[in-house]
C-alpha cells in the first residue's frame, strides 16, 4: 500500500512537471508544468493542435511521454486509476456498436467490478441513477447509435459520473452538442465542483470560457498561462496562445526540423 | 551451369520466362497504385474471387483455354469488387468484414466448382488445380499474346491518363474539384487491377497473387520518391522476379511457381526495407548514430543552460528525454565525457527514475561563455 | 447410442462443421466488431507455415503440439506485421499482405520439398477434407472419435471459457479501447489473446476446411448475426446457429451435387448472409415508404 511518504505534491488534484510528449519528430507538448488545485472547474484552452487532448491522454497514461512526470492527488496514474474518470472525444468510438445505453454507462464500473466477475443488478441500478442525473433514464434500453450527438455525450458523462471519481477529465464535451444537453452537462459539471471534485475540461470556445469556468490553463504546446480565470484571461495571454507561431527554441537551432518550423503537429 | 544454358536455350523455358516477366511487369505497374490507394487487401479479395471465374471459364470452354478462363474470371473478380461496394453501401459492417465476407464466400463457391470439375475426372483434373498455386510450365505460346495484350492495355491506360491518375490517387477531392471524373478513373483502375490479377493467376495462383502485386511496389517505393520512376522500377522488379521465379520453378522438380516468385519478391522487399538509401532501416540507424557522434558537448551545455534559464533555476535537473528532444539523440558517451570534464553531474530527480543531469559551476561558466561569444555550437 | 452417433459418417461430418462454426464464431464476433476481420485472412494463411514447421520438427499433424505451434505462428504473423508497419516504410494493409504471403509461400514450398510422399499435399492443405475427417480417430472414453472433432471440441471449450470469463472486458476493449486502457483493463493483452485463440482455432479446423474456408466461418456468420440483432449477447449464439444451418444444408447439397462438402458449407454461410441482407434491405425499403407517425411528409 502507498504510504503517505510516497506521495508527491498531494495537495494538488493534478500535478504535472516537465511533461514533454513527442510524436515521432514532432513535439506535441514541451516542458509543461501544471498544478490544478482541488475543487475547481478548469478549462484547458488553446488553438487546434496545441496538445490539449495529448495532455489528457498523458494524464491517463495512454501515451508515453519522453520526459516529466504526472501525479494525481500525489499518486502516479497506476495507483490513482480509481480516483480519476476520463471522457474522451465522442468520435473516438464506433457508435454502431451493438450495445445499449445502460450497458455503456455500466462500462464505467468494469474496473471496480473486477476481472472474472459479472455485471450485477446493483451495478445496473447505479447506472440507471447516473443516467437519471443526465436526464437520459428514459433511453436506458436504446441502442447507442439511435442517440443524437448531445445525448451520446450525456451518456458518456453518466459513464464518468458512475465512477465517482475525485478528478474528472473531459475532452471537448460541449463540441457539437445541442443547447439542452449543453445546459445539463454544464450544471452537472458545476455540481461536481460544488461537491469538491476537480473537473478539467478541454474547451474549444474562447467566447464562452470565461463565464463557464473558474480556472484556466492556456496551452499551445507550451504552457502559456495557468491560474484563476480573471488572472489568466487577459489579452496578452490569449495573444500569446493564439497569435503567431510559438518559438520554443532560438534561431541557432533552425537547422534541425524537429526544432524549427515543424515543431509539433496536429494532435 | 551448362544445365542453365540448356534451359535458356529451350523454347518452352523462354516462353514461360517471357510470360512470367510480362505478368510481373504489369503487376508492378498496377500494384503501385493498389498500394498507394491502400487496396492491398482488396487485391487479395479480388484474386481469391477469381477462382469461381476460372472454374466457370473452364466449364464453358471445356478445356484449358486461357482467353475464356480469363474473361470469365475477370467477370467474377469485378463482381467481387462490386459486392464489396454493395455490402458497404447496404450494411454498417466495417471494411475488413466486407472484404472477408466476399473473399471467403467467392472462394468457397470456387472450391465447390473446382470439386465439380474434378469429379468429372479426365485430363481436366490436373489442369485446374494449378490455378491455386500457379504453374508457369503450363503457359503456351498463344498465351503470350494474351499476356502481351494485357501489358499493352495497362501501359496505354497509364500513359494516356498519367497525370489524371496521379492526382486522383494522391488527392481525389482536389481531382474532383478540378472536374476530373474521379469515379470513372477509380473504376478504370479497379478493372485494370482485376485484369492484372486474372492475367497473373495462371502463373502465381489465386492465393499468392496479392504478393506479386504489392511487393514490387513496396520495394520500389523504398528507393525512389518519384511516382513515375517508382512505377518503372516496380515494373522492372516485377519482371525480373517473375522471370527468375519461372526459371527456378522450371529447374526445381516441378515446384509450384507462385511460392517461388513470392519468396523472391519478399526477399527484394526485405533488402529494400533494410538497405535503401535515406529510408532504409540500416541507413536510418547509421545516420542516427552519426548524428549522435556529431553532437558536441558545447551544444549539450547550451541546451541545459537554456532549460535552466527557462525554469529560473540554475540547478535545474535536465531530463534525458528533454535533451533528446532538443538535440536529436545524445549519446550517453557525450554525457559521460562532460561528466569526466566536471561540467555536468548526474542527479536523481524525485519522483522520477529516469536519468537527469545538472550543470556544475564549471559547466555553467562554460555555457555562459559560449552564450556571450554568441557563436553557437557546430 | 453415443457410439452409434460416432459410427454415422454423415453425422460425423456435419458435427465437425458445426464445431468449426461454433469455435470460429466466438473470436469472430469481436474481430468483426473491432474492424480487423482481415487479420483472420493473414493468420489462417500463415498457419500453413506453422503446421508444416511443426510437422517437420515432430512429425505430428495434430494434437497439442500443433495447437501450440499455431498459437506461436499467429503471434509471429501479427508481430511481423506490426514490426513492418512500425518502420513507417509500409502501410498496414500492405504489411499484412506481404507477411502472410511470405509465410504461406514458405509453407507451400516446404511441403513441396519435404512432404511429397506422405499424404500432405498442397491442395489438401489449402482446401481441407471434411469428408474424410472420420477416418482418423482416437479413443475417447472407449468411443472412437475423429481426431479433428476432439481438437475442435477442446478449442471450442477454450474459446468459450475465454469469452465467458472476460465477456465484459472484451466488450469494453472492443467498443472503447481508450476507456479500457484508462480503467487499466489491458485491452492490448486481450486483443493478442483473441488473435492467438483465432490461430489455435484455425489449426484445429485445418483438416476439415483448410485456411481459406475457415475465414468464412470466422467472419460471415458473426457479420450476418450482426445484421439481425443489436444485442451483443445474442450475436454469438445466433452466429453459431447460422453456422449450423449452413453446415447441415451445405452437407446435403454437397452430397446431392457430388461437390466439395467444406466448400458447400462455406458457400451456404454466404447464401444466408445474402438472404439476411436482402430481407434487411426490403424491410428498410418498406419502412421508407411508410410515413413516420407524427412526422408529416415534407411535401404537399
Amino acid at each position: 500500500m502507498a504510504g503517505s511518504a510516497d506521495l508527491h505534491e498531494p495537495g494538488f488534484a493534478l500535478h504535472v512537471e516537465d511533461l514533454t510528449v513527442r510524436y515521432g519528430s514532432s513535439i506535441a507538448l514541451w516542458d509543461i508544468d501544471l498544478d490544478v488545485p482541488p475543487g475547481r472547474l478548469v478549462a484547458i484552452v488553446g488553438p487546434n493542435g496545441s496538445g490539449k487532448s495529448t495532455l489528457l491522454k498523458s494524464v491517463m497514461g495512454l501515451l508515453r511521454p519522453v520526459a516529466g512526470h504526472i501525479r494525481i492527488f500525489g499518486e502516479p496514474i497506476s495507483r490513482a486509476r480509481s480516483r480519476v474518470a476520463y471522457v474522451h472525444q465522442r468520435a473516438e468510438v464506433d457508435w454502431d456498436f451493438p450495445a445499449t445505453v445502460l450497458e455503456v454507462v455500466t462500462m464505467g464500473l468494469y474496473r471496480r467490478i473486477g476481472w472474472l466477475r459479472p455485471v450485477r443488478k446493483a451495478h445496473r441500478q447505479a447506472a440507471l441513477e447516473a443516467l437519471a442525473e443526465v436526464g437520459m433514464e428514459a433511453f436506458a434500453t436504446r441502442q447507442i447509435g439511435q442517440l443524437s450527438g448531445g445525448q451520446q455525450q450525456r451518456v458518456f458523462i453518466a459513464r464518468a459520473l458512475i465512477q465517482q471519481a475525485d478528478l474528472v477529465l473531459l475532452d471537448e464535451p460541449l463540441a457539437g452538442v445541442d443547447a439542452v444537453s449543453e445546459d445539463i452537462i454544464l450544471s452537472l459539471l458545476r455540481s461536481l465542483r460544488d461537491r469538491g471534485k476537480s473537473v478539467v475540461v478541454v474547451h474549444h470556445d474562447l467566447s464562452t470560457v470565461r463565464r463557464r469556468f473558474d480556472w484556466m490553463v492556456l496551452l499551445n504546446r507550451r504552457l502559456i498561462a495557468q491560474g484563476e480565470m480573471r488572472d489568466v484571461y487577459t489579452p496578452a495571454n490569449l495573444k500569446a496562445a493564439y497569435g503567431g507561431q510559438m518559438a520554443v527554441f532560438d534561431a541557432a537551432d533552425a537547422d534541425d526540423p524537429a526544432r524549427s518550423g515543424r515543431v509539433g503537429g496536429q494532435v | 551451369m551448362p544445365m542453365l544454358v540448356d534451359l535458356l536455350g529451350s523454347q518452352i523455358v523462354r516462353t514461360v520466362m517471357l510470360g512470367a516477366a510480362l505478368v510481373g511487369a504489369v503487376s508492378g505497374m498496377v500494384g503501385v497504385f493498389a498500394v498507394l490507394r491502400r487496396q492491398s487487401l482488396l487485391s487479395d479479395t479480388i484474386s481469391h474471387a477469381a477462382l469461381p471465374g476460372v472454374c466457370l471459364g473452364f466449364l464453358l470452354a471445356g478445356e484449358r483455354d486461357l482467353t475464356t478462363i480469363m474473361l470469365v474470371a475477370l467477370l467474377t473478380a469485378m463482381a467481387a469488387a462490386l459486392s464489396v461496394l454493395a455490402i458497404g453501401r447496404l450494411t454498417p459492417l466495417k471494411t475488413d468484414a466486407q472484404l472477408g465476407i466476399v473473399l471467403s464466400v467467392y472462394f468457397a463457391v470456387g472450391v465447390v466448382l473446382l470439386s465439380h470439375i474434378q469429379a468429372q475426372g479426365g485430363g481436366a483434373r490436373a489442369g485446374i488445380t494449378t490455378f491455386l498455386f500457379g504453374q508457369a510450365a503450363a503457359l503456351s505460346a498463344q498465351d503470350l499474346w494474351v499476356l502481351g495484350g494485357v501489358f499493352a492495355v495497362a501501359t496505354l491506360f497509364f500513359v494516356v491518363l498519367w497525370k489524371e491518375i496521379k492526382l486522383a490517387t494522391f488527392d481525389p477531392i482536389a481531382a474532383a474539384a478540378l472536374g476530373l471524373p474521379v469515379r470513372a478513373l477509380e473504376l478504370g483502375l479497379t478493372v485494370l487491377l482485376a485484369l492484372t490479377i486474372v492475367a497473373g493467376i495462371q502463373l502465381v495462383g489465386v492465393v499468392l497473387m496479392v504478393a506479386v502485386l504489392i511487393a514490387p511496389a513496396v520495394a520500389a517505393r523504398q528507393w525512389i520518391g518519384n511516382l513515375g520512376a517508382m512505377t518503372i522500377l516496380a515494373m522492372g522488379i516485377g519482371g525480373l522476379v517473375g522471370a527468375g521465379g519461372a526459371l527456378l520453378s522450371a529447374t526445381g522438380r516441378g515446384l509450384a511457381t507462385g511460392p517461388i516468385v513470392v519468396l523472391l519478391a519478399s526477399a527484394v522487399v526485405l533488402v529494400s526495407i533494410l538497405a535503401a538509401p535515406r529510408r532504409g532501416v540500416v541507413w536510418q540507424a547509421l545516420s542516427a548514430q552519426l548524428q549522435r557522434w556529431r553532437i558536441s558537448g558545447d551544444r549539450v551545455l547550451l541546451a541545459m543552460d537554456r532549460l535552466a534559464a527557462a525554469h529560473h533555476d540554475p540547478d535545474y535537473p535536465s531530463e534525458k528525454g528533454m535533451l533528446d528532444t532538443m538535440l536529436g539523440r545524445p549519446l550517453p558517451g557525450v554525457m559521460r565525457r562532460l561528466e569526466g570534464q566536471g561540467l555536468v553531474r548526474p542527479v536523481v530527480h524525485d519522483p522520477e527514475s529516469s536519468p537527469h543531469w545538472v550543470l556544475t559551476p564549471a559547466g555553467r561558466r562554460r555555457a555562459e561563455a559560449l552564450r556571450r561569444t554568441g557563436h553557437g555550437p557546430d | 447410442m453415443l457410439a452409434a452417433l460416432f459410427d454415422s459418417i454423415p453425422a460425423m461430418i456435419v458435427l465437425t462443421g458445426v464445431l468449426v462454426g461454433a469455435a470460429a464464431a466466438l473470436p469472430g464476433v469481436f474481430l468483426v466488431l473491432r474492424g480487423n476481420a482481415m487479420l483472420t485472412d493473414a493468420i489462417s494463411h500463415s498457419i500453413v507455415f506453422g503446421v508444416i514447421m511443426v510437422w517437420l520438427l515432430t512429425r505430428e499433424l495434430s494434437g497439442p503440439v500443433q495447437l501450440i505451434g499455431a498459437g506461436l505462428t499467429g503471434v509471429l504473423t501479427v508481430a511481423l506485421t506490426e514490426a513492418l508497419t512500425r518502420t513507417g516504410l509500409v502501410k498496414t494493409d500492405a504489411a499484412i499482405g506481404l507477411v502472410f504471403s511470405m509465410l504461406f509461400a514458405t509453407g507451400i514450398l516446404l511441403i513441396g520439398i519435404f512432404a511429397r510422399q506422405v499424404h500432405l499435399h498442397a491442395d489438401t492443405i489449402l482446401l481441407g477434407e471434411i469428408g474424410f475427417v472420420w477416418m482418423r480417430t482416437t479413443p475417447v472414453l472407449g468411443v472412437a472419435v475423429p481426431v479433428s472433432m476432439v481438437m475442435l471440441g477442446v478449442v471450442l471449450v477454450l474459446n468459450l471459457v475465454f469469452v465467458v470469463l472476460f465477456w465484459k472486458e472484451l466488450k469494453l476493449a472492443t467498443f472503447d479501447p481508450a476507456l479500457a486502457a484508462a480503467l487499466g483493463l489491458a485491452p492490448a493483452a486481450l486483443h493478442y489473446t483473441l488473435l492467438t485463440l483465432t490461430s489455435v482455432t484455425a489449426v484445429a479446423a485445418f483438416d476439415a476446411v483448410g485456411p481459406v474456408l475457415f475465414i468464412a466461418f470466422v467472419i460471415v456468420p458473426p457479420a450476418t448475426a450482426l445484421l439481425m440483432t443489436r444485442r451483443l449477447a445474442l450475436i454469438v449464439p445466433l452466429a453459431a446457429a447460422l453456422s449450423t444451418i449452413a453446415c447441415v444444408s451445405g452437407y446435403f447439397l454437397a452430397v446431392h451435387w457430388n461437390v466439395a462438402i467444406g466448400g458447400m458449407m462455406a458457400t451456404m454461410t454466404g447464401v444466408l448472409f445474402v438472404m439476411v441482407l436482402s430481407m434487411r434491405a426490403l424491410k428498410r425499403q418498406l419502412q421508407h415508404r411508410r410515413p413516420v407517425p407524427g412526422n408529416p411528409a415534407p411535401w404537399p
